[in-house]
């Protein structure tokens, strides 16, 4: 069953002067419920503005986004705010978590614009999945007492709270290093697949891109299917020369 | 996921706003000193300008009698000697034709009665009144009773005496029956029947309330010398048409060289006295509502500037699902609430400051009874912080309600 699909979806922006600047050329996707689908893609070629469109956090300038069965096209802003927030949940690079409130409000805040027994319960459903990424303990903790990998496990936690059907990751691993990376990508894996969600991981890492099922790379807008033993062959060497050129890479 | 009737929208908007507040804890309890410290003024000045029209009210009520009170004189410009008793049955005639539902004689200053105190005989001032006149001046008593309809056929003929007499004599219970005992004229033991309390501090005066007619019957007649006025109450709806028609009728007949007065004495007849307690409300208000004011400017102020470091969360929480509506609501109910939090701080404090006993004393000296703090001032201090932190709440949640999603989370 197909989740969201975007039919030639393609995004243009006014820039200050006048010029317009073409991010997303007639992307073509299909995300099916449980798909676990990477993009990867040079910086600036258009990874988060197509993930803003999945998201349904950004329309199109052309083309059509549907969601579930319905076209968001005629969506008002409303329907549109409360469907991302039942179906959707954002895991970002730099964690993004609310400054000040602990481990457990952060978790919790997606829940509270829900309502029934998801609002009402909210904190006890948060702890259960705080829990569950490993974080019982660090509840009442803020987020500038946790380290990188802990603050992005409670995104994760944060992000699967509300069950959504469809998980965004941008660039999950990108503020963390190598290894603390991968048990969080695994993390991530772990609970969408648990929970049968969708996810989309948007990445420049080839080993995190191979995580998934399918794999698409963006290139200056256009989006196509990749073959990742391919892609390994071809950045081996220039991988290699990065880890030499960098030792001390910054965590 | 529907829009189904449900309290989770508003329990949730209400608990965001309480924990972006929680959260802020220093930057919010800054703005809100100067919300406080307003509302605490204007609670202040409402409750001042409302004790002050109480009191001054009851004070002239004490003096001048209460709404409406018309006063009749009389006096000979003749020399020939005054005759007290034929005024009465002047009055008992016209009178007739009106009804009224509380009169009483005055005699107040002029005459003084021969007491028995333990230093000796000692002549006291003295008031002469009718049993109508503690109605008719509001006047409560310390201790014991007023003057009632047949007293003047006891025995021992009743007297109210003053705190400061009272206290000369032994401060004695009136359960307990103490006495005075007068001598000459009026040569008799007299029964304490009720204590009148001390207008302030300063008020040492000891002072005999007779009933009328127990002194005139002691002298046999009222001295023609003193002045006897009558106080005559009256609704005040009507008192301005029955002024004149009572005067002619009390002058109608009467002898040449008599000359009779018809007043008008309770303070609702004085324009100065409704005039200055509104000035002094209008303007100690008017100071309150400016500091009120530069309270709510410096609360939209650092909602602000402090918004400028929320919108990336809104951005957070709008990916989250939060709607447009709900953002909103969250922001400008965390100035509603953090202003009546911090308004009814300044409330309570308020009315602790007001309440504390050197402050009563300060203002009010001598103050009998402690009035309670006037409820309509704690309300109107509760409706102005409602209102700043509506007006405070509504620009910085229009803003948040512009902030673009995908600008604020990308970075
Ligand atoms: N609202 C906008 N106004 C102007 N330019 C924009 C806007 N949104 C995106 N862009 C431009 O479009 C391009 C694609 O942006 P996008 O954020 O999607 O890139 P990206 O692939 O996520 O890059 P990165 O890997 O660095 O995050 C960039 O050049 C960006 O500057
Ligand atoms: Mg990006």
């Amino acid at each position: 069953m197909t989740l969201v699909s975007l039919r030639g979806v393609a995004k243009q922006v006014l820039l200050p002067d006048d010029s317009r600047l073409d991010i997303l050329h007639a992307v073509d996707l299909d995300v099916d419920a449980g798909d676990h689908v990477s993009i990867v893609g040079r910086s600036g070629s258009g990874k988060t503005t197509l993930l803003n469109i999945l998201g349904l956090l950004d329309s199109p300038s052309a083309g059509e986004v549907q969601f579930g069965d319905e076209s968001t096209l005629t969506m008002r802003a409303g329907r549109l705010d409360r469907m991302r927030g039942a179906n959707v949940g954002f895991v970002f690079q730099q964690f993004n978590l609310l400054a000040g409130r602990t481990a457990l409000e952060n978790v919790a805040m997606p829940l509270s614009y829900a309502s029934g027994a998801l609002f009402w319960k909210r904190d006890a459903l948060a702890a259960a999945m705080l829990d569950r990424v490993g974080l019982s303990h660090r509840l009442s903790s803020l987020p500038d007492r946790l380290s990188g990998g802990e603050q992005q496990r409670v995104a994760i936690a944060r992000a699967l709270v509300r069950s959504p059907r469809l998980i965004l990751a941008d660039e999950p691993t990108g503020a963390l290093d190598v290894e603390t990376g991968a048990s969080v990508m695994s993390l991530l894996d772990e609970v969408a697949s648990e929970s049968g969600a969708a996810l989309v991981t948007i990445t420049h890492d080839l080993h995190v891109a191979a995580r998934a099922r399918r794999h698409y790379r963006l290139d200056a807008g256009v989006l196509q299917p990749v073959d990742l033993d391919h892609a390994f062959a071809a950045s081996a060497h220039a991988e290699r020369s990065v880890v030499v050129a960098e030792p001390g890479a910054p965590r | 996921m529907t829009a189904r009737l449900s309290l989770a929208p508003a329990a949730g908007a209400l608990a965001d706003a309480w924990s972006e507040l929680r959260v802020h804890k220093l930057r919010v309890l800054l703005s809100l000193i100067g919300i406080a410290v307003a509302v605490g003024a204007l609670t202040a000045v409402v409750a001042l300008g409302e004790l002050q029209r109480q009191v001054m009210a009851e004070q002239s009520d004490r003096y001048g009698g209460r709404i409406a009170t018309i006063m009749v004189g009389a006096s000979r410009d003749d020399g020939a000697p005054m005759d007290w008793d034929a005024m009465d049955a002047r009055f008992e005639r016209v009178a007739e034709r009106y009804a009224f539902s509380r009169t009483s004689r005055i005699v107040d200053g002029a005459v003084t009665v021969p007491v028995q105190l333990p230093e000796g005989v000692t002549q006291l001032p003295s008031r002469l009144v009718d049993p109508d006149y503690a109605a008719m001046h509001r006047l409560t008593l310390l201790e014991g009773r007023w003057f009632v309809e047949g007293d003047t056929e006891l025995l021992a003929p009743p007297v109210v005496i003053s705190e400061a007499l009272w206290d000369m004599i032994g401060r004695v219970p009136v359960a307990q029956h103490p006495t005075i005992t007068m001598t000459g004229d009026l040569a008799g033991t007299y029964q304490v029947v009720g204590v009148t309390p001390r207008d302030g501090p300063w008020d040492t005066t000891p002072r005999v309330d007779l009933l009328y007619d127990t002194y005139r019957e002691r002298l046999g007649a009222m001295p023609s010398d003193v002045a006897v006025m009558r106080e005559i109450w009256v609704p005040p709806t009507i008192v301005d048409e029955l002024g004149p028609v009572l005067a002619m009728d009390m002058r109608a007949g009467a002898e040449p060289g008599l000359t009779i007065s018809v007043n008008r004495t309770d303070w609702g007849a004085q324009a100065g006295f409704a005039d200055s307690a509104l000035i002094f409300q209008l303007v100690t208000g008017a100071i309150a509502g400016i500091v009120l004011l530069l309270g709510a400017l410096s609360l939209i102020n650092i909602q602000l500037v402090a918004m400028r470091q929320r919108i990336r969360e809104i951005g957070v929480r709008r990916s989250f699902g939060a709607t447009s509506g709900r953002i909103f609501t969250s922001v400008f109910l965390e100035s509603v609430v953090a202003t009546t939090v911090a308004g009814a701080v300044g409330i309570v404090l308020v009315v602790l400051v007001m309440r504390s006993d050197w402050v009563i004393e300060l203002m009010f000296p001598g103050i009998q009874d402690v009035p309670p703090f006037p409820f309509s001032a704690a309300i109107t201090g509760l409706v102005a912080s409602v209102i700043v932190g509506a007006i405070a709440g509504l620009i910085p949640a229009l803003v948040a309600l512009r902030v673009k999603v995908i600008d604020a989370i990308r970075f």
